[in-house]
């Protein structure tokens, strides 16, 4: 083994790597560590958050998405990235740094399966998304007053179940009904789904895993906020 | 999702499950083949033989993202139609005279597999107690005279409660018919069948002590039925088809998708099921040389959904939270009701099921195994697309139902197949040389290198019981870490890169039928890892339910159950830790129970008290599940101990790194 590093001996710009490592290994302490070390040094919120943590999940996200990392990978070092973001979050409020994306998301009516679901909430905020999770069995008039409560920039639905797949469209009937479809990144995903029942319920996009989930609605926001511009 | 190609079609057989990309204009004899269906075929595509028929399914199958549909295949010549015409084939094409122009699901019946299915589920030899529901009766009845004013079932309930103490208070409506014949062609002399001592069921002139009955076991993918000699409780016959619901979904919840997207859904599958259950009545029947009027009572057990469909209900209640059965105790009727042509007055008696997961099918394999008469506790798992599972002993038996998934059959796994000749079902990798041996369906012989030679030792895919020995094996040697990744620190050339993975050649192209490697990739492990998470899971979840942290015994039911190899089982962490001697096969556990409930009315009662007293859980949404599923991940383990397997497991080849301990050095190699 090696000696115990001390983070505070490391220049910034080698900090910031070696935090990333330590996210990528799951390491809540050295990660908080690393957070304040680093807002001691005069790093904004907002740096530390894009630069240490969101940087070190994109490399969780790219090696889960190719399989060398598998679920309790991701949730340790997502679980460590939630552990930095405690100390952040309040902080990006107060210093009124720029808001990536708010992301409401529940697993559908009549479906109780949640663990892919919490899956993507954890790497959506690993993304720095602000995440409502909405949870299980969820109907429209929930994720309807969600939306109504935080406007998010995404609604994400989730089936593992062929037989409650359909429900998604329901959901999006009605934000259609109220004319609020086009205010919304809608992405779905779930074990029985694919992008062609996705394209026939109208969702934005189906995505097939959680990496692909945060990549997908990076895009799809930057793109709005793109046109918004 | 892949786009599709305009010059090629997605092609999908049932019931293998075979799927493909084909190019236009393909044969459809040939296309079949190239995705390793092989049909039959006598006259080599010359349109004369009629073997190789096939059936069109129409619609829209969100599943396979395809619409099927029959002007698909190339219209029909003058050849076939001539052919189709001479021989009455109606609603069937000629696979060598048909070319693929669009995207496909074709059914190709039994009789047209090169290939029969290959299904093994043989009814085990258990001591039952007969005490039939249905029982025979021998009477004389005086012939009536000028002063008799009683009519003829009136003189039959009186010799019923005179000479054996029955008192009888109904009748089969074809009973009335039936007794005068009976009366008078044996001078008197009859026999009757009773049912539960209460109602006639069939009069005979004569003395005739043949009653038989059924017990099927409706399985979501084969249907087992025994025809039982109700008197000696003996096993006549035993018949096993394939669910013919497969083509309107291969999973549960595909069918009851179907049942809830098309308004005659729960009807086709039901009229479905019920042919078939016909075809093996017949089937049975005719092998033990007896007719099928001779057949007064049936019992069925299946899951919930297969046993909705039985009857006719419609499953899709079953489909979403909370997952309400329709009728969740025992169910008594007629045989006719739901269409199966035996004695017209033959009974239906369905065992109960526990909750909209765990059902009769469940209850028969407790009432077989009866967990609930020993003190030891037991882990009975029945292991499907969904495992049930059942811990306990006398005081207290929990049980919950799994979603593993269907990568247990293969599905979702890169070369994964049915089990069915060619499959790979038993896989070894030397642990020094890392080379593996394997056998397949259909061939004795253990094969390595290059294979047998023989057609029949080349491999077609792996099939569940295979995936599931590799990818133990290559944790056993050490191929695997225990968080699932491909090692390549060990070096062997059967390991090969598959984009930033690995993926683990098991039969070289030289050994298989399809020409190509068969390979276990890093996406296959990791399948496999979440399905054997589920099951594990669930297991846990129940010890700890019951405040226990090992079983005494694991019993493993169903067809699936009898090729899982205990020690791979485990080493896998499929199952939790026990006495290696302790984990047992106990086959088709679901149709034992079935029969037992057949020949023994008590056990009938027994199904219903054990299906009212286990205690169902609902894991799922259990608070725990999500850690106790992510523990489960890990091969076998990330935490629970394995003292069973002690030698077999590689050390780690690090030191093991808790939660806490830098890995600092470990990071560039991943980053690669």
């Amino acid at each position: 083994m090696t000696e115990p590093l001390d983070l505070t001996k490391l220049e910034t710009p080698e900090l910031i790597s070696q935090m990333q490592d330590d996210l990528y290994d799951g390491l809540a302490v050295e990660v908080t560590a690393g957070v304040r070390i680093l807002l001691e040094r005069g790093l904004t919120p907002y740096d530390v958050l894009t630069k240490a943590l969101v940087g070190g999940m994109d490399v969780v996200g790219a090696d889960f998405r190719d399989g060398v990392l598998f679920v309790p990978e991701v949730l340790m070092a997502a679980k460590a990235m939630k552990a930095g973001m405690e100390i952040l979050r309040p902080l990006l409020v107060e210093t009124g740094a720029p808001q990536i994306g708010t992301m409401v998301i529940g697993t559908v009516k009549g479906d109780i399966h949640d663990i892919g679901k919490n899956l993507v909430a954890m790497m959506m905020e690993g993304a720095g998304f602000k995440v409502v999770n909405l949870g299980i069995n969820t109907d429209a008039e929930k994720f309807l007053a969600a939306i109504h409560e935080h406007t998010p920039d995404i609604l994400g639905m989730s089936a593992l179940l062929t037989t409650t797949m359909p429900y998604m469209a329901v959901v999006i009937k009605t934000l259609k009904e109220q004319a609020l479809r086009d205010k919304l990144i809608v992405l779905v995903g779930g074990a029985p789904l694919n992008a062609a029942f996705a394209e026939e319920i109208e969702a934005d996009a189906y995505c097939r895993d959680a990496a692909v989930a945060v990549e997908t609605a990076k895009k799809l926001v930057a793109i709005r906020r793109g046109q918004e511009a | 999702m892949t786009e599709s190609n305009p010059a090629t079609h997605r092609l999908i057989l049932m019931p293998s499950g075979r799927q493909g990309q084909v190019p236009h204009g393909t044969d459809l004899l040939a296309a079949a083949r190239s995705l390793g269906v092989e049909l039959e075929s006598i006259c080599g595509g010359r349109q004369t033989c009629g073997k190789c028929q096939v059936a069109v399914e129409e619609g829209a199958f969100a599943k396979h993202a395809i619409t099927s549909s029959a002007d698909h295949l190339s219209a029909v010549g003058p050849v076939e139609a001539d052919y189709c015409e001479a021989n009455n084939i109606v609603g069937r094409r000629l696979a060598c005279a048909a070319q693929v122009v669009g995207d496909l699901l074709i059914v190709v019946p039994e009789e047209s597999q090169a290939r029969k299915q290959f299904i093994a589920k043989a009814a085990g030899e258990r001591a039952i107690d007969v005490q039939p529901a249905v029982r025979p009766y021998y009477l004389e009845i005086p012939a009536p005279t000028l002063e008799t004013r009683l009519g003829a079932w009136e003189r039959l309930q009186h010799s019923l409660a005179e000479d054996w103490k029955l008192s009888v208070d109904s009748f089969a409506p074809t009973l009335l018919a039936e007794l005068p014949p009976a009366l008078s062609g044996g001078r008197g002399k009859l026999t009757v069948h009773v049912w539960q001592d209460r109602q006639v069921l069939r009069a005979q002139a004569g003395y005739h002590e043949a009653a038989y009955g059924l017990a099927i076991d409706i399985g979501s993918t084969t249907v087992v039925a025994h025809l039982c000699d109700l008197r000696t409780g003996a096993l006549c016959s035993t018949q096993v088809s394939m669910n013919p619901q497969v083509r309107y979904g291969e999973d549960l919840m595909s069918r009851v998708s179907y049942a809830m997207r098309e308004a005659q859904g729960t009807e086709r599958m039901h009229r479905a099921i019920v042919r078939t259950l016909n075809e093996l009545a017949e089937q049975a029947c005719a092998a033990a040389g007896i007719a099928v009027e001779d057949v007064l009572d049936v019992v069925i057990v299946g899951n919930p959904i297969m046993h909705h469909l039985a009857l006719g209900i419609d499953p899709s209640d079953l489909g979403g939270a909370p997952f309400a059965l329709t009728v969740s105790g025992p169910v008594d009727g007629r045989a006719a009701d739901i269409g199966l042509r035996l004695h017209p007055a033959a009974r239906l008696h369905l065992l109960p099921c526990i909750a909209g997961h765990v059902g009769a099918d469940h209850v028969a394999v407790l009432l077989a195994e009866a967990p609930h008469e020993s003190d030891e506790v037991s882990l009975v798992v029945d292991v499907g697309t969904n495992a049930e599972i059942s811990v306990g002993n006398r005081q207290r038996i929990v049980c919950a139902s799994s979603p593993t998934g269907p990568a247990f059959e293969g599905a979702q796994i890169t070369h994964g197949q049915r089990a069915a000749p060619g499959a790979v079902e038993r896989v070894r990798i030397h642990p020094a040389t890392l080379e593996p041996r394997w056998k397949v369906i259909g061939c004795a012989d253990w094969l390595s290198g290059e294979g047998g030679g023989l057609p029949a030792a080349q491999a077609t895919g792996i099939c569940g019981s295979g995936i599931i020995e590799a990818v133990a094996e290559l944790r056993m040697a050490g191929l695997l870490r225990p968080d699932g990744l491909f090692d390549d620190a060990r070096l062997t050339p059967r390991l090969r890169r598959r984009g930033r993975t690995f993926e683990y050649v098991l039969v070289g192209a030289a050994a298989s039928a399809t020409g190509s490697d068969i390979v276990i990739t890093q996406s296959d492990v990791r399948a496999i890892q979440l399905a054997k998470a589920a099951l594990y899971a669930g297991a846990s979840l129940l010890l700890r339910r019951l405040g226990i942290d090992h079983v005494d015994r694991v019993l493993l039911a169903g067809a699936f159950g009898s090729y899982l190899s205990p020690l791979h089982a485990m080493a896998l962490g499929l199952i939790p830790d026990c006495d290696l001697s302790r984990v047992t096969a106990v086959g088709n556990a679901a149709g034992d129970g079935a029969r037992i409930a057949l020949l023994n009315r008590q056990a009938r009662l027994e199904a219903t008290r054990l299906a009212g007293w286990v205690e169902h859980v609902q894991i799922a949404t259990d608070p725990a599940f999500q850690d106790t599923f992510v523990a489960a991940l890990a091969l076998p383990h990330a935490s629970d101990p394995f003292p069973h397997l002690e030698g077999l497991l590689p050390e780690p080849a690090q030191a093991p790194t808790a939660s806490g301990v830098r890995r600092r050095q470990a990071r560039s190699p991943r980053r690669s």
